[in-house]
């Protein structure tokens, strides 16, 4: 075992004992969600400003049967994935035959269109207050209305995804992506089917945001509409590139980020969207490339004036 | 003819600077807000209407001077995060100044009241905005075809390169056609106010719409733009009138059901 690994075992043991059980639990939600942005986004190369849509329908669907027939959750989980897969292979299907700001532009109105029918059919998602009166039924006799119980089985279901998804990057199929990401027209002359890679990328992306949205149903009990909103969509984009895209770990620690700065400056100012764009202003133009990146700056930084020090001695 | 408008400047944006602006919306919201306070301001609705759009012209001349320029050479991921951003701060920072409950506006005297036609009651105000709406695509259009500017942007969407090498400042032509497409997202802001009123998120509603607009007209195709617009505008009308409640959604899937025919949009040759 890595010791990346152990540093996320050690923060999952670690993080309740922090912070709220239920913002613990959020972090690792979004982890989720990040991971399968980060297949796109780092991995494949494609830009997908829509990723909301996939992690929004799954909640609503697992949702529903959650809220009216109290679903077995792992039925309810499984529902999830699937609607996340699903509906990725439709927006990818019309997405993946295009590429740059063609691309952004169709997931991005994809996005849109699924919010708004989830806006305007009201009889079943609630429309702009929301579909509430989600449960968390207990399962195997472990009450999961305990929010202890519930961290434990959602950190359980992050590191199960964490470690299915270093088994697809370092699966031919991952290597394949990085290929088509660092040079597609190359990938693609050497056979392989470029757009039917990318739309694989896009299902297996979709599904682990629709395990997230499941996730994030039953943590709140809600189902938001802005839960397949566009700006959703930009919050897991943001946390995936400020955790640094390029790196496999860099959703954590970029759901770590994004989740505290967005608590902590909830608490500031009812506008708080206001600083999180200002946030987002100040990443973009000044730490581009993430933490990972700043931390390794820094440490090369640390290391050089290690070594002047040694050469002055 | 508002949708073409805001297709328009939209495509303009991003054929010239191939960025993707996600402020279009809020920029379209800034426009409408500025009528508002120009008119409590200067109290006539005619210098208003000509100030509103040429302040929004200015943020966006600030905006892509300060923000747009260092990011050229970024990809396309930190400059969306940066206009994802510009837009959750320009729509909160209407709610910090203007509230957070919307407004409603009257159009001038002059154009209150509506013609009656027979067999329907047509506003006057929406009339005017069709008539102006139309001049402006038109001038938009003379000025990118006819003049010599419009030939250097026109050639900035087909080669930046080929540009920048025949001694032509690039960096001034972006900030030019950042604020060009800023003018018209916010003169299409400040037209709908006294149809549609004010309110804080009718910038990203418009956002999306805009969108849809550039991808069906084809990336940096002007005149698709503008065609595209029409067609939505039109198929929008039409699909309200039976069921109100999807004429949004509707021309989502419009686009999509294109899109699956024709994936590189109606006019698109790219």
């Amino acid at each position: 075992m890595s010791r990346a690994w152990l540093a996320v075992l050690a923060a999952a043991v670690l993080l309740p004992m922090a912070v709220r059980h239920a913002l613990a639990t959020e972090i690792w939600i979004f982890a989720i969600f990040g991971l399968g942005l980060n297949l796109l986004l780092g991995y494949t190369g494609l830009l997908s400003f829509g990723q909301s849509t996939f992690f929004g329908a799954a909640a609503y669907v697992a949702g529903y049967l959650l809220k009216h027939y109290e679903t077995n959750v792992f039925a309810a989980l499984g529902v999830g994935i699937v609607v996340g897969a699903v509906s990725a292979a439709l927006v990818g299907y019309l997405c993946v035959r295009r590429s740059g700001l063609y691309f952004i532009m169709l997931t991005f109105a994809l996005n849109q269109m699924f919010y708004f029918i989830a806006y305007q059919w009201t009889t079943v998602t609630g429309g702009e207050d929301g579909m509430p009166g989600i449960g968390r039924p207990a399962l195997l006799g472990v009450d999961f209305r305990n929010p202890l119980a519930y961290y434990v089985f959602v950190a359980a279901l992050f590191l199960l995804s964490l470690w299915i998804m270093q088994r697809i990057v370092e699966s031919p199929l991952g290597k394949i992506l990085q290929a088509i990401r660092e040079n597609d027209v190359r990938a693609e002359a050497v056979g392989y089917d470029v757009p039917r890679f990318k739309l694989l990328a896009f299902v297996i992306g979709g599904a682990f945001s629709g395990l997230a949205g499941v996730l994030y149903s039953m943590l709140f009990g809600i189902v938001p509409l802005e839960a397949i909103g566009f700006v959703f969509s930009g919050n897991v984009l943001f946390a995936t590139l400020i955790g640094g895209s390029g790196s496999f770990y860099g959703p954590i620690i970029g759901s770590f980020v994004f989740i505290w700065l967005s608590e902590s400056v909830s608490v500031v100012w009812e506008r708080w969207p206001l600083l999180l764009g200002v946030a987002f202003v100040i990443v973009v133009l000044f730490f581009r490339g993430g933490c990972v990146e700043a931390w390794a700056r820094f440490w090369s930084w640390r290391e050089r004036r290690r070594a002047l020090a040694g050469i002055a001695q | 003819m508002l949708y073409a408008l805001m297709g328009l400047g939209l495509s303009l944006i991003t054929g010239v600077l191939n960025i993707p602006n996600f402020a279009h919306g809020a920029l379209f919201a800034v426009g409408a807000y500025f009528l508002f306070s120009a008119i409590h301001a200067v109290g006539n609705f005619w210098l208003a209407l000509v100030l509103a759009p040429v302040g929004v012209a200015l943020l966006g001349l600030a905006i892509e001077y300060a923000g747009i320029r260092p990011l050229y050479a970024a990809g396309h991921d930190y400059q969306l995060l940066f206009t994802f951003g510009l837009s959750l701060i320009l729509s909160e920072g209407i709610i910090v100044v203007w509230g957070p409950i919307g407004f409603s506006q009257l159009p001038p005297p002059l154009l209150r009241g509506g013609f009656d036609l027979g067999f329907i009651f047509y506003p006057k105000y929406r009339l005017f905005v069709m008539v102006m709406a139309g001049l402006l695509v038109l001038a938009t259009w003379l000025f990118l075809e006819k003049t010599r500017y419009g030939a250097i942007m026109r050639a900035g969407i087909e080669s930046k390169e080929m540009v920048s090498l025949l001694g032509i400042d690039v960096h001034r032509l972006f900030t030019a056609a950042f604020a060009l497409g800023a003018y018209l997202a916010g003169i299409a802001g400040a037209l709908t106010a006294p149809i549609r009123g004010l309110s804080p998120s009718m910038g990203v509603d418009m956002l999306g719409i805009a969108f849809v607009v550039v991808a069906l007209g084809g990336l940096g195709n002007l005149l698709g733009a503008i065609a595209a617009g029409l067609i939505i505008g039109v198929a929008q009308a039409v699909v309200a009138l039976y069921w109100t409640e999807a004429s949004v959604a509707v021309i989502f899937a419009i686009m999509a059901a294109i899109l699956l025919v024709r994936p590189q949009g109606l006019f698109g040759i790219r």
